[in-house]
């Protein structure tokens, strides 16, 4: 068993075995798990991945109201808390929380790290990622961004996209851990390579070995999402997670032919097969090709077996050369959206729901709302499992209470707000007990996704370090 | 006799862009032959009708005991296009296990 080492520096020997902790599973995720980890686990990094599909996105318009903001601040609460003792064990923290704004990332954890003595501590940190200045030049050298859901034409996009960002893979993550990093901020970077490069630092796996690089990708795969890999969101058996109030995130101990999942001590939570197994393919397409910019991951065939309390051994996965293009995320405006809501109790709380729809509506139509899309569902009938829902009259008529909820989809600002101020009026005009809860309903931008494919040198990465003064 | 899904299977739904994937695993080993037979690509988009507009694809995995099913256009548009309260797709896995399968009594062990 590897004990926990002082701080290790470029140029000493590799461990064999890497211990690499998942920190954090999305933007506004609990600090606790990351924080417990740092404190009672003997992990040598942990990897903080804040980045979904759309969360770009939401961090270029944050940034173009405030230029200092588009970063996940989270983070810097999290360093706050552990980034001191991290730093002191020698755990490097990895982390994309930097968004569209590395830079801003870097210099408030700058002057954190300062305010806590930490000078000399190297802050690692990549950019280039986002792309958007570079769409005309693309195009014009045959570059056709086309969709890769088969929707639309990106002619009709062009003018409103507002982040064009590029999943990139390991390397110049990696580079910054060869230069000395203690912690690694980047923009866009996969989830997985964040986990796969202290891998590739540690056991001296080279860019074109698929197998072991599959391995790293898969390791990373299964912490990335935080506590949904230690029993969080768990369907096998979610009554026999243990302390979900203390969850624990998972652990990787990998080594060259395969690797453990683990936890923490003292912690919350459950591993074994099954739960592997549910995060094991989530958000995985076709399991014989699971293309990541770093490798294209075959666990068509993989195993795992249960070695231990809450330890399962992840073997059988298969590596082959990494696809020649990359993934490019482009956000672009999309329009406007707003949902209200009403709720109704017993007696008959779905047929009076059901006839404030139809006032609404009524109202709506001699508003002459142009919406591209309406939505009415049931809160408490009919609003997760739509088509597949419960319908028998018999079991809806004594509903102890349903919330009514009318969505729409509009073009412009100004039709979207044609629903909000309809909703709470129905207390008084409309069926008995209705309730107006939660304040107006604010109007939303919707931000488009639009994922296509563009070669590989169409973005110039860089690595930088900075060091704490 | 018929049955939920959800009694000889588990798993979990994720979303990209509008699509869903949902992976189902058998509870015990000798269900997942159960699960091969009667949880096909067409019997789910027969499950799901209006819900999921797009093509179906079923992966399996024997050595998992599981499946990863591929839905596109399921989620009403995906992440902040979609108007439904559960746009990414959360509950779309139990939406999945709530399919009726029909299977022999003596099957079940």
């Amino acid at each position: 068993m590897k004990e926990t080492e002082p701080k290790r520096k470029e140029g000493e020997e590799a461990m064999g075995k890497v211990i690499i902790g998942g920190g954090q599973g999305f933007w506004g995720d609990s600090n606790d798990a990351a924080i417990h980890m740092v404190r009672n686990s003997d992990i040598n990094y942990m990897a903080c991945d804040y980045l979904a599909e759309l969360t770009m996105s939401i961090l270029a318009r944050q940034k173009l109201k405030n230029p200092k903001a588009g970063y996940a601040r989270d983070f810097l609460g999290m360093m706050k808390e552990c980034g001191k003792e991290a730093y002191e064990k020698g755990i490097r923290v990895l982390t994309n929380a930097g968004g569209m704004n590395i830079e801003g990332l870097v210099e408030a954890l700058a002057a954190q790290a300062s305010e806590q003595g930490l000078s000399g501590m190297k802050i690692g940190y990549v950019t280039g990622d986002e792309i958007s200045d570079r769409i005309p030049a693309l195009l014009k050298e045959g570059v056709t961004f086309e969709n890769m859901d088969d929707t639309g034409d990106f002619r009709d996009i062009q003018d409103k996209v507002f982040n064009a960002n590029v999943y990139f893979g390991h390397e110049p993550t990696l580079e910054c851990l060869r230069q000395g990093a203690d912690m690694v901020i980047t923009g866009r970077s996969t989830d997985s390579a964040l986990f796969l490069a202290p891998c590739m630092h540690e056991l001296g796996w080279e860019a074109d070995d698929w197998d072991n690089l599959a391995r790293g990708i898969m390791a990373g795969h299964l912490l990335e999402c935080g506590g949904q890999g230690a029993g969080g969101n768990y369907d096998y058996g979610w009554r026999d997670v243990s302390r979900m109030d203390e969850l624990g995130f998972p652990i990787a101990e990998v080594s060259e032919d395969n690797f453990v999942i683990t936890k923490a001590p003292d912690c919350g939570g459950i591993i074994c097969e099954q739960s592997c197994k549910e995060q094991f393919l989530y958000e995985v397409h076709d399991p014989a090709n699971y293309l990541t910019p770093d490798v294209n991951v075959d666990i068509s065939q993989a195993t795992l077996t249960q070695i231990g309390e809450n330890r399962v051994r992840v073997g059988n996965i298969r590596g082959r050369r990494r696809p020649d293009m990359l993934k490019l995320s482009l956000g672009y405006h999309a329009g406007y959206k707003v949902a209200g809501m009403l709720s109704f109790a017993w007696p008959d709380a779905y047929e009076k729901a059901q006839y404030a729809a139809d006032i609404i509506m009524k109202k709506m139509k001699r508003k002459n709302l142009a919406a591209e899309e309406v939505r009415i569902d049931y809160i408490g009938v009919n609003a997760l499992h739509l088509g597949v829902a419960e319908t028998d009259p018999e079991k809806l008529k004594d509903l102890n209470e349903v919330v009514l909820r009318i969505a729409i989809r509009t073009l412009t600002k100004e039709e979207a707000y044609k629903l909000v101020p309809e909703i709470a009026p129905l207390q008084l005009n409309g069926p008995p007990g209705a309730s107006f809860f939660g304040g107006r309903a604010k109007v939303q931008e919707v931000l488009g996704l639009w994922p296509c494919l563009i070669p590989r040198d169409a973005v110039k990465l860089e690595s930088h370090i900075l060091e704490v003064v | 006799m018929q049955i939920y899904l959800n009694q000889i299977a588990h798993g979990r739904s994720g979303d990209k862009g509008d699509t869903s994937n949902v992976c189902v695993f058998a509870r015990k080993p000798e269900y997942y032959g159960i699960i091969a037979r009667e949880v096909t690509p067409e019997r789910v988009k027969a499950h799901f009708g209006d819900m999921v507009r797009g093509e179906i694809v079923r992966y399996d995995v024997p050595s998992l005991q599981g499946f990863n099913f591929v839905m596109k256009h399921a989620l009403g548009g995906g992440a902040t296009h979609s108007l439904r309260l559960d746009s990414l797709g959360k509950s779309m896995g139990s939406a999945f296990l709530r399919m009726k399968i029909e299977v022999a009594e003596d099957e079940l062990g």
